[in-house]
């Protein structure tokens, strides 16, 4: 597998590290314990396309949002994650 | 109390023994340590990236690399080492962390890495097919041409890695690697380079 840093282009999977799921949003401090339970604990077991945070550890050490189909490993997007190259994400 | 005397020393002082090395006859490789140089990481703050270019263009007076490339000034080198951040490479103090402050002093954050990193320069003939066997990036002159630069990994060590000028007619090929990396490293690129035939030293003088 191979992903298309936004910065590096494209690199071999192993200068990127795995993060997990990036859909999950960290609740409002007053949104409950079901809700912190759910964020902490809870993931769905996609089978098809699931947007992931990588890491590009071995390379320019930035957070990437990466669109990748889990039964195939296709990749369909890859984008910097909030706050990777202020310039790129305009924050 | 005890007193100490400290030296500045190589990290390769112990491991690189200069002369020929490898396979006999003349050698395809030719490894060299640049001792001795200025190395200051340039990071913007958060929103600042256009002030640090400003700042950088001012100084150098050649645009920040902001994608991956090293840029060659009067007397430093713009090296891009990740999304708006990049390394200042130079001799002589001129462009040391104290005389880089006031430049970009509201727009960036700096990091003295001249004792942190080590610096090799990798030529010769079979300089590109010994580092074909450690590095995943494309190498061949159409794709990485003079001025090209990575932020990558070498036997799973992040190494910044940019071609030089040539010389003598031949691609010259520049690795800055953590400090306390550089001996693997460069066991593992001696390792790569034996079959070739190296010649090994150390230099004062950037290339």
């Amino acid at each position: 597998m191979r992903i298309v840093c936004p910065f590096c282009g494209e690199r071999e999977l192993g200068e990127f590290t795995y993060l997990g799921d990036a859909k999950p949003q960290r609740p409002a401090p007053v949104a409950g314990e079901d809700a912190v339970y759910e964020y902490v604990y809870l993931r769905d077991n996609i089978a098809g396309s699931m947007s992931e945070h990588w890491y590009h550890g071995g390379g320019c050490r930035a957070w990437l949002k990466v669109t990748r189909n889990t039964l195939t490993h296709e990749i369909s997007a890859v984008a910097p994650a909030a706050g990777a190259g202020a310039a790129k994400v305009g924050a | 109390m005890a007193e100490f005397s400290w030296d500045v020393r190589s990290p390769l002082d112990r491991a690189l023994v200069a002369g020929p090395y490898g396979a006999q006859g003349e050698a395809g490789v030719a490894l060299t340590e640049i001792r001795n140089f200025d190395l200051v990481q340039i990071m913007a703050r958060r929103g600042k990236a256009a002030d640090m270019a400003r700042a950088s263009k001012a100084r150098f007076g050649a645009a920040t690399p902001e994608t991956p490339k090293a840029v060659g000034t009067a007397d430093a080198t713009l090296i891009w080492s990740g999304p708006d951040q990049f390394f200042v490479l130079s001799k002589g103090g001129r462009h040391g962390i104290e005389a880089l402050a006031s430049v970009f002093a509201g727009s960036a954050a700096l990091s003295d890495q001249s004792h942190a990193r080590v610096l090799i320069s990798v030529s010769g003939q079979r300089a590109r097919a010994m580092l074909a066997k450690l590095s995943s990036i494309d190498l061949h002159p159409y794709v990485f041409a003079i001025g090209s630069a990575a932020a990558t990994s070498m036997d799973h060590t992040s190494v910044t890695l940019w071609r030089g000028g040539d010389r003598g007619g031949q691609a010259v090929f520049n690795l800055l690697v953590f400090s306390t990396f550089a001996e693997s490293l460069w066991h593992t690129i001696l390792d790569s380079a034996a079959e070739y035939g190296v010649t090994i030293a150390h230099s004062e003088e950037l290339v």
